[in-house]
């Protein structure tokens, strides 16, 4: 656990108080683009990006300042991704960030507008080279798995085979497809049955069968697990999670579910407005994110205006280490909810002003003290003192509105520069 | 989040751009090019006219449209749209109704039975019921016959549509204390507007195209007046004056309905179970209701192919003169095929445009096509016979120009179907087939081609149909010595051989039967559109 | 699914049927199905013509299959009116088809005259058919003859109040009662020789006093029914569709009378069927034969002993046994190569009754 550092220690500076902030940054503007783009204005700031976490040196697939653009709106605006081989890589973001056209780029649907993408060290698209996405041999399960309505299970997984092609013929394609299926954990039986005859689940299995049975080597899903329900997600996705891994098919995954990203990859990357704002590994990314916008599309984060000085951040939760301070001074501070605790001895004071009970925790939210730094009058450097910010706890009984709650905070946190 | 996941649940039009991307490649743009051809073909009807109207000169044009004739047809077309029309709207919306809303008995029945006058073509109505009343004739005449003829023209869509409505709407009504009737006015039949314009527009188009039928009964409007002329002068002024009037008549329909159709062009293909709605129960009304609908099949249906089954027998076995008889049949039957055939391969550049890349380009494409299959055959007839003469005399009085015309004629049919058919094979089954190495033109066949087949064998079958019943493009266009049954059957019947002409009547009926039940079903499908 | 099914299923029925008929009836588009083991032992004509037909299909159709049996050449017939064929021949100009040209009437037959567009008939041919039933021209030739008359319901008209002349019939008191079927090539035909000898003034008067008085049919044959059923009192047509009628069952003419109008009036013309071969042919020894054929004895018995009661003018044929003979018809002289129908349709269209 860290100690928050003593604020006395802190080299003091010039600096406006503010006033409460809430949790969640106004609506603010995109700043024009250079480019001239129609495109509505989003409310997420101008991402920044991270260099990835780990260089891979066995790269399977290179995308290099990728562009795409539908007329006058530019969907994808300069992606640079590497993805390793055997690895997993969730492409994660809100709809409309360009996740499912950059799929689409890999598997060859589409053309780029500029850059290059490269597979296994040979050029497919861009700088004049293409590839028509049949003869790629990648595998692609797309969102709704795209059965094929009029073949029945059977026929949709035997359709890549080609029956000249394996030995043994007609006989060998039956009992691939069988493996396949029993690969996905399908009765084999099914084989006969139509698609419209099988649920949701079934039928992305099915399709995943289909993709694998030309044997891969990269794997390509867009949202495959969105139009599951909420149970069979989880259960689904650690199936399709154990295939791909036993079999070693590099995979791609495209979702705007974080958590499932999260638990899926082995690398993520965060996309928004077009380009990647961070690439990392999934607990860099959540515990470390590059900006804001990340922060908050990957979970709920705590946001707090606070005081930077060398490595400490000085908030309404005290003093909290910052391992990589952006800047000084006026900073905003981010912190995951886990990190916030209910402890007897903890140093912040809280009032709850009211609770949420969804079962296996309760959302509390609290108005937090004015910290005695700034309650004494004196220095208005640093902002802070009665925010509501809400946090998590697995007992329900310990907070009730109008209780006072001392809280501890635990780990480090993420700061960044205020936006203009 | 959640309505990230709403979104992607609601379909397949997320923001990546599928089918959105103005710069097709190349196999698109072939197809492009194939379909602006397509168009371009379909207006030489248009152009035609308005290059004969130009070319007769202005004062002759005046002269032959401004005079006393022409002011009688004008009122006969006209008085004939404004009666019928209002009645088939009201006897079709009222069928559709009974059958689709109410705890009607036997609705099944009547469903089918209500659609059943289409498989009789208007001018074997007209000749059953001036079997029946020889001294029919004139205005009344003309409104009877034709708005028996015509009815399912909107009756049909209407009880597609009434099938599909959102119970959950007239429930809101319901609880908002709104009664029945009330209901009924304020809340279905605006739901019915596409149905409803959609159907008057079809009536009023095969009322200003209609020559058998009228001609008959001696009912005189403009295509009478046009096919008189022809017969009198084969490609005079004065027929091709005619002739502009009605087109004129025909665009000014076609603008009617799509500037009252409004904003709603909102079409719902595909599966989705929708609640049922709660049928109104009859009680009282249950009897005349009954009686109604047997009265209306009965004038409709059964008159018709009472007198043909009838005369059939009278004529012996003589009138199925197996050198004349037989080869009106194969005619017919081969004329059908090949005229299925072309226009379903035709269609399929402009539906797929449609589908996969909708924009301008494709709508206006769909448009010039509408707007040549608004134009009546023997428009059409007139234009292909001059053209064939003058522009490409090696293909005058040949087969293929009366399939050409077939095909223009007909195409909006094909393409409806195919449009839907084409909207169950979206590009992601393709792009999947592609991904696990088809190459692309065998991905499209096996995908796509596979899967739109049986929607565009529905077309087909609505084309063979039409074709099957055309009268005056043939009579106009078919090469010397060629007769179908509908030839045939005019030919004996203007001759008052009406014994003679029964067996042709009959097989034409019986060809269109089973094409009819097609529509029939094919409309529950395509409801909204 | 089922649809789809029933769809294809109904596609491949009308296929297969398609194809076994056409393999058990053989080709199924020319008119003459008559004996096809022609022996061609008639003369040295052979091959194939086209007929551009204007006179009733089954009259014709007897000719061809008479003709077809004695010489095996084939003939392919496409049906029309007078005019509508006429315009055609001479729209199509040197891409026409057609070998012969047929008419019920002569105006048409002038119309292709007067456009360049027959060959010299032959002298075999004109020298069968009598002079007052071929232009001097030489350039086609009659073939049949019929005579205009008035059918009128006993019933409705005693003798007393018939017309005396064609003319009458504009006059107010007609007004209602009578009919016709001005769209048909066969009444322009009587306009067209009210024209020649009336000149246009009077015929334009008489158009518009129709235009008042007639009630209009499609069709001699529904004009004469409508008199029959009692709609109208009377109507102007040619004889043959009684005598035809009255062969048959009679439903359609039982109660009706003929009346000859006589008297060189303008309601006693008698029109002239033509028969013309076209400079354009491509058989035309054939096409001669065929006119030749048609006027000679064989096909002129046709005409005397068939169900057409069309009156024989050639070969010293005579006409069927049941008409009026035609020297007592005391039929208006008429050169048939003075009829305009271009001028009557102009007329026609200006009285509104095209």
């Amino acid at each position: 656990m860290i100690e928050q550092a003593p604020i006395e220690q802190a080299p003091i500076q010039k600096a406006a108080m503010q006033k409460a902030v809430t949790q969640k940054a106004p609506i603010q503007r995109a700043p024009a683009d250079r480019a001239a783009v129609d495109q509505a204005p989003s409310r997420l700031p101008e991402p920044r990006i991270n260099p990835s976490v780990a260089t891979s040196t066995d790269s399977h697939l290179v995308i290099t300042d990728v562009t795409r653009n539908f007329g006058s709106q530019s969907v994808l605006k300069g992606v640079n991704l590497s993805i390793a081989r055997g690895g997993t890589t969730a492409i994660v973001g809100p709809s409309g960030s360009g996740k499912t056209t950059l799929l689409r780029l890999i598997a060859g649907f589409d053309h780029p507008v500029t850059g290059s993408i490269s597979l296994n060290g040979a050029r497919v698209a861009g700088d004049g080279a293409w590839v028509p996405a049949h003869k790629r041999h990648i595998g692609y399960v797309a969102q709704d798995g795209a059965l094929f309505p009029h073949l029945s299970v059977g026929k949709n997984v035997a359709f890549g085979l080609d029956p000249a092609k394996l030995p043994g013929g007609r006989r060998a394609v039956e009992d691939r497809v069988r493996e396949l299926l029993e690969m996905v954990s399908l009765d084999p039986d099914m084989a006969k049955r139509r698609p419209h005859e099988l649920s949701g689940g079934q039928q992305q299995r099915v399709a995943l069968a289909r993709a694998l049975a030309r044997e891969p080597e990269l794997m390509l899903l867009d949202e495959p697990f969105s139009a599951l329900d909420a149970g069979l997600r989880v259960a689904t996705r650690r199936a399709v999670a154990n295939v791909l891994n036993k079999a070693g098919v590099t995979t791609i995954l495209v979702t705007h579910d974080q958590a499932e990203a999260l638990s899926f990859a082995d690398q993520v990357a965060v996309m928004r407005g077009g380009k990647l704002a961070q690439i990392g590994n999934p607990f860099v990314v959540y515990t470390r994110p590059a900006d804001r916008a990340t922060a908050e599309f990957l979970g709920d984060a705590v946001i707090l205006d606070a005081w930077m000085e060398g490595s400490l951040a000085t908030c309404s939760l005290g003093g909290i280490p910052v391992r990589r301070p952006p800047a000084q001074g006026r900073v905003q501070l981010m912190l995951r909810p886990e990190q916030i605790r209910i402890a007897e001895d903890g140093p912040i004071r809280g009032v709850v002003v009211d609770t949420d009970y969804f079962g296996p925790e309760t959302t509390v939210r609290l108005k937090l003290a004015v910290p005695p730094e700034l309650a004494s009058g004196g220095d208005h450097r640093y902002p802070g003192g009665g925010e509501i910010i809400t946090i998590r706890h697995w007992n329900a009984s310990i907070a009730r509105p109008g209780m006072e709650l001392c809280l501890r905070v635990v780990g480090e946190g993420v700061a960044f520069p205020i936006e203009p | 989040m959640t309505s990230d996941l709403s979104a992607s649940l609601r379909g397949s039009t997320t923001t990546a751009g599928r089918g959105n991307s103005p710069r097709p490649p190349f196999g698109v743009s072939a197809v492009s090019v194939l379909a602006v051809l397509i168009a371009l073909f379909s207006l030489v009807p248009l152009g035609y006219v308005v290059y004969m109207t130009v070319a007769t000169g202005w004062d002759t044009a005046v002269e032959l449209i401004f005079r006393p004739r022409v002011t009688e047809l004008l009122l006969n077309t006209l008085l004939l749209m404004a009666v019928t029309v209002p009645l088939c709207l009201l006897l079709g919306v009222a069928g559709a109704w009974l059958v689709e809303r109410t705890t009607l008995r036997g609705r099944k029945i009547w469903a089918v039975l209500l659609a059943a006058p289409l498989a009789i073509p208007a001018f074997v109505n007209s000749y059953g019921w001036v079997s029946a009343v020889p001294s029919m004739g004139g205005l009344g005449s003309g409104v009877l016959i034709a708005t028996l003829s015509y009815f399912p023209l909107v009756y049909i869509p209407a009880a597609a549509s009434l099938s599909r409505l959102d119970p959950a709407i007239e429930q809101s009504a319901a609880a908002l204390g709104l009664g029945a009737w009330p209901t009924f006015f304020r809340v279905v039949l605006p739901q019915l507007r596409i149905a409803m314009t959609g159907g008057a527009l079809l009536v009023g188009l095969h009322l200003l195209a209609e020559y058998g039928a009228f001609a008959m009964i001696r009912f005189d409007t403009f295509t009478t007046a046009i096919m008189t002329q022809y017969q009198s002068t084969f490609n005079g002024a004065a027929g091709n004056m005619l002739a502009s009037v009605l087109v004129f008549f025909c665009l000014l329909l076609l603008l009617a309905e799509v500037r009252s159709r409004g904003t709603a062009r909102y079409a719902r293909i595909g599966s989705g179970a929708q609640a049922r709605a709660l049928r109104l129960p009859l009680r009282g009304y249950q009897v005349p209701a009954q009686v109604f609908l047997l009265a209306l099949t009965a004038l409709a249906v059964g008159l018709p192919l009472y007198f043909v089954v009838r005369w059939t027998v009278a004529g012996g076995p003589q009138a199925w003169a197996a050198d004349e008889f037989l080869p009106a049949l194969l005619s017919t039957l081969g004329y059908g095929l090949a005229g299925a055939l072309a226009t379903t391969v035709v269609a399929f550049p402009m539906a797929y445009l449609a589908v996969r890349h909708p924009g301008w380009f494709s709508k206006s494409l769909e448009l010039s096509n509408y707007i040549t299959s608004s134009l009546p055959g023997i428009v059409v007839g007139l234009a292909f016979v001059t053209v064939s003469i003058r522009v490409v005399p090696g293909m005058y009085q040949t087969a293929g120009v009366l399939v050409a015309a077939y095909v223009l004629l007909f195409l909006p049919r094909a393409l409806v179907n195919l449009r839907a058919g084409l909207s169950q094979a979206p590009k992601e089954l393709d792009e999947a087939a592609q991904a696990l190495g088809k190459p692309p033109l065998l991905a499209f066949i096996r995908v796509t081609l596979r899967l739109s087949a049986p929607a565009a064998a529905g077309g087909a079958a609505l084309v063979f149909l039409a074709i099957a019943n055309e009268l005056t493009a043939t009579l106009l266009l078919s090469p010397n010595g060629t007769r179908t049954l509908a030839t045939e059957f005019w030919s004996k019947s203007s001759e008052i051989d009406y014994a003679g002409a029964a067996p042709y009547a009959l097989l034409m009926i019986l060809l269109s039967a089973p094409m009819t039940y097609l529509l029939f079903q094919q409309s529950k499908k395509v409801a909204g559109q | 699914m089922k649809i789809r099914n029933s769809a294809l299923a109904g596609i491949a029925l009308a296929a297969s049927a398609a194809l076994g008929l056409t393999a058990c009836a053989g080709s199924g588009t020319p008119a003459s199905t008559g004996s096809s083991a022609a022996s061609a032992s008639g003369g040295a004509v052979s091959g194939e013509i086209t007929v551009y037909n204007a006179q009733h299909e089954s009259l014709t159709k007897e000719w061809i299959d008479a003709f077809t049996a004695e010489t095996g050449v084939k003939v392919t017939m496409r049906q029309g009116s007078d005019t509508e064929l006429s315009n055609q021949i001479i729209q199509e100009g040197a891409a026409s088809p057609a070998d012969v040209f047929l008419t019920e009437n002569s105006p048409a037959m002038t119309q292709v005259e007067n456009a360049d567009l027959f060959a010299d008939v032959d002298k075999a041919t004109t020298e069968q058919v009598p002079e007052e039933f071929r232009p001097s021209t030489g350039k086609w030739t009659g073939i049949a003859a019929r005579s205009t008359v008035l059918v009128y319901d006993k019933a409705k008209l005693t003798e007393d109040q018939l017309p005396k002349s064609m003319l009458d019939l504009a006059k107010p008191e007609w007004k209602g009662k009578w009919a016709a079927s001005p769209t048909g090539a066969d009444f322009q035909a009587i306009v067209s020789a009210l024209l020649e000898l009336k000149g246009e003034a009077a015929t334009e008067e008489w158009l518009a006093g129709m235009k008042e008085n007639f009630k209009a049919y499609k069709g001699n044959s529904t004009a004469m029914k409508a008199v029959n059923a009692g709609e109208v009192d009377a109507a102007l047509i040619y004889h043959y569709y009684y005598y035809g009628d009255q062969a048959k069952t009679g439903e359609n003419s039982r109660n009706v009378t003929p009346y000859y109008f006589k008297n060189q009036d303008p309601g006693a013309f008698v029109s002239i069927s033509g028969g013309g071969v076209l400079k354009t042919s491509k058989n035309e020894a054939a096409a001669q034969a065929f006119l030749k054929f048609i006027t000679g004895k064989k096909g002129q018995e046709v005409l005397q002993n068939g169900t057409s009661f069309e009156y024989a003018i050639a070969s010293d044929v005579p006409a069927n046994e049941k008409l009026v003979p035609i020297a007592d018809l005391q039929a208006p002289t008429v050169d048939p190569a003075k009829l305009n129908s271009e001028k009557v349709t102009d007329l026609m269209t200006k009285a509104g009754l095209l």
